[in-house]
């Protein structure tokens, strides 16, 4: 009781006023912002927002909303596609994210040595990320032919009878992970960017004190390059929950999924729920699960960088 | 008002008007204008299907100037494209869709108009049409689309092929065992135990299920569309026997052996490369679009697809397809969307269209038409068959989509990976059947 009675309510601290000159800048500024305020009202939250209400709804486009509560959500749960979709997903997060983080790092390392012609080796790296997804997903689909694609005629050379890749559901998506490495050239720019602001001050103190390469590169480089590291590792994750153009690519769009719903991801089945199978409520109810989803990994990825991402000053 | 505050009014008048003028709909299609008599009335056609886009455009030129009107066709159509434009606030004024799955589900979903009054108030003669591809659009007393063309899927074999493994090349498989055998003296497996040619492959494509459940004697709806008979024996013994192509030499080998054909739309198709002895396509493949066009010399027979040696009966079986025509309901003038309907109905337009595009049509005087005997005889025995007794249409529900998709998911395991069919298909009927009966209102 002496606690309630205690507390006092406070109004906010007022604003100081601004001066005439301020409030026309306010104002001026507003104008500029014009144009990103509407898009973002009509083209993000709106949209958004209508998702929200969907995802609680039958959605008839030419009829009124069916209310149906958390029905939605709850079929999410017995649905075997949805696990199947989130699970494919998953694999991706986990296997395809970390491996191009290291060797986008490994080749920004090599890229960063100083030899004749780097900058031409730097080019061929980055070429492929400048290639349409489209385009670069249809030239894999050949590369990774299992008759007559030069992958498998590499290996036959060499004694390997290769996979069937794209038409066996157990190499459908490490023929995806590969092709996604090959156009990795952004992230390799990103690294040898922040590779090449590691104060060369501390490299050469380390060297003069008998530090090995491997010691510079554990106990420096890495350090130094980590907020990128996180910054790759995140938007990266975001990418991959979202992966997309080149499943749709692979199952020629009327055969989603194919080999066998192995290429069935969250957001390939999210579309077909949506665009095909016509239920837009599920849909939605699918897109605020992928939200969460992102939005928890993307808050834990923070909280767990905290111990190993160093910010100098 | 100062000068300051007008500026900043002005502006955003401007931004707001630039922002409705890039959300709303292109030039109305309807002719109710306020815009003067003097403005021709501009009418949408959009079309999923369309390998030649300038011979539509001209054959709707040809309605544009018996009705003063324009005419304008968007063809082929991407998939994706049509659900926005039926949900949104401009969509065309005739949809041609490249088959029915659809119609019933966009028809539950308000899309899309139910015809009987377009029949009606354009003459349309219902008696004039194949009765099998019209089922595609018939749920109960509704009509909700009107077939255009159809297509129709018979079995096609190499002669030369047929010589080279001593059989006789004019004499196709009467049975659907005798093609198993065919098939099997057809193969040929290397040394290296890869294969180098092939006798048949069941889904070559795209899934012929349909055809060759059929022929088993059922369907995965029961024939009035009110029951999921999905793992009836007809449909089991269907995906068993498209199976043992798979298996009799190895799933991995003939997969790996057909992920090497050449493209649909070219000469290095595994049929006319001789890669492929016999397989299952349309009428189309016999026009001049097809093998005229990319193997002139292929010596080729086609025949109907043969039935279970314990089944004579089932001669002749052919499951109709192809494409149906729609009004959505946002169309914004309807009578002149019915009128352009009743002429694509017509049968001297039907013919026009489908012996051009060597594809088969739905209207019975139409078939008449001495253009299609022109396209020669292989194309004949596609219009015989039109007049089949055991000709079905494929049948379609509002999840037709939803369950074909599931339906080629399990066709694809059992055929790709060797999966139980029965095992499969129980499972699928049980995942389904609460959903169709949803579906379908009971």
């Amino acid at each position: 009781m002496e606690v309630m009675s205690s507390f006092k309510f406070r109004w906010p601290p007022r604003m100081p006023k601004w001066s005439r000159r301020e409030r026309h800048n306010f104002r001026t500024g507003l104008l500029f912002l014009m144009p990103w305020i509407i898009g973002f009202l009509a083209f993000t939250l709106y949209p958004m927002a209508a998702s929200f209400i969907y995802s609680f709804s039958i959605y008839h486009s030419r009829r009124p909303l069916e209310w149906v509560g958390l029905e939605n959500y709850a079929s999410l749960f017995s649905d075997k596609l949805f696990w199947q979709s989130l699970n494919n997903t998953l694999y991706m997060v986990a296997i395809a994210v970390p491996l191009s983080l290291l060797l986008s790092f490994i080749c920004a390392l090599l890229l960063n040595l100083k030899v004749r012609g780097q900058s031409i080796y730097r080019v061929i790296y980055f070429l492929p990320s400048i290639v349409p997804t489209v385009a670069g997903t249809i030239l894999w689909l050949w590369l990774l032919n299992p008759q007559v694609g030069l992958i498998n005629n590499l290996l036959g050379n060499l004694g390997i009878d290769g996979p069937n890749w794209f038409k066996d559901p157990d190499w459908a998506k490490p023929g995806l992970i590969m092709l996604g490495i090959w156009g990795m050239g952004g992230t390799i720019m990103i690294y040898l960017s922040s590779l090449q602001d590691v104060p060369t001050s501390l490299l050469e103190a380390a060297e003069l004190d008998g530090a090995s390469w491997l010691q510079r590169l554990w106990h420096i480089t890495i350090p130094m390059v980590s907020p990128i590291t996180l910054f790759n590792l995140i938007t990266g994750v975001i990418a991959m929950f979202q992966y997309f153009a080149q499943a749709y690519v692979v199952g020629g769009g009327d055969n989603l999924g194919q080999p066998l719903n192995s290429t069935l991801f969250y957001s390939v089945y999210l579309y077909q729920s949506a665009f095909l199978f016509l239920k837009m409520g599920y849909a939605s109810a699918m897109a605020w699960v992928l939200f969460i989803v992102i939005l928890v990994c993307t808050l834990l990825l923070f909280k767990i960088s905290e111990r190993f991402t160093y910010y100098a000053g | 008002m100062n000068r300051y505050k007008l500026n900043i009014f002005i502006s955003l008048l401007v931004l707001v008007s630039l922002l409705l003028a890039s959300c709303g709909g292109g030039q109305p299609a309807g002719g109710d204008t306020d815009e003067g008599p003097a403005e021709t009335q501009v009418l949408r056609v959009w079309i999923q299907w369309g390998d030649n886009p300038q011979q539509i455009q001209a054959l709707f030129d040809k309605y544009g100037d018996l009705a003063g009107v324009k005419v304008e066709v968007t063809a082929p159509l991407e998939d994706d494209k049509v659900l926005p434009a039926l949900t949104g606030s401009d969509p065309p004024d005739v949809l041609v869709m490249s088959g029915g799955d659809l119609a019933k589900s966009y028809y539950k979903e308000g899309l899309v108009d139910e015809l009987s009054q377009v029949i009606k108030d354009g003459n349309i003669d219902m008696d004039d049409f194949f009765p099998a591809p019209l089922t595609m659009c018939q749920q109960d007393d509704l009509i909700l689309c009107l077939p255009w063309g159809t297509d129709l899927y018979a079995l096609f074999w190499n002669k030369d092929l047929f010589e080279a493994a001593g059989l006789d090349p004019e004499k196709p498989p009467a049975t659907m065992e005798e093609l198993v055998e065919y098939a099997d003296k057809l193969t040929k497996v290397g040394a290296d135990g890869k294969i180098e040619q092939i006798g048949f492959v069941p889904d070559q494509a795209w899934s012929h299920a349909d055809l060759y459940v059929r022929l088993f004697g059922g369907f995965w709806y029961s024939d009035d569309g009110t029951q999921l008979t999905v793992n009836s024996q007809p449909v089991v013994d269907a995906l068993a026997w498209q199976q043992q192509f798979y298996t009799n030499y190895g799933t991995d080998e003939v997969l790996a052996f057909s992920s090497g054909f050449g493209e649909y739309m070219s000469p290095d198709h595994p049929f006319y490369a001789g890669k492929m002895a016999m397989y299952v396509d349309g009428e189309w493949q016999t026009g001049p679009n097809f093998i005229p066009n990319f193997k002139p010399e292929l010596n080729y027979g086609v025949t109907a697809f043969p039935p279970p040696a314990d089944h004579p009966e089932r001669a002749s079986t052919i499951v109709n397809q192809g494409t149906v025509v729609v009004i959505p309901s946002g169309a914004r003038d309807k009578v002149a969307s019915a009128k352009l309907l009743a002429w694509m109905m017509s049968p001297e337009i039907v013919a026009e269209e489908f012996c051009f595009n060597a594809n088969l049509p739905t209207s019975k005087k139409a078939a008449e038409d001495p253009c299609f005997e022109a396209l020669g005889p292989k194309f004949q025995v596609f219009v015989d068959l039109m007049a089949s007794e055991n000709a079905f249409a494929i049948l379609t529900t509002p999840i037709s989509l939803e369950l074909n998709d599931a339906f080629l998911t399990a066709e694809e395991e059992i055929l790709h990976a060797g999966a139980d069919p029965k095992m499969l298909l129980d499972q699928l009927q049980a995942d389904y059947e609460v959903k169709f009966k949803e579906a379908v209102g009971q």
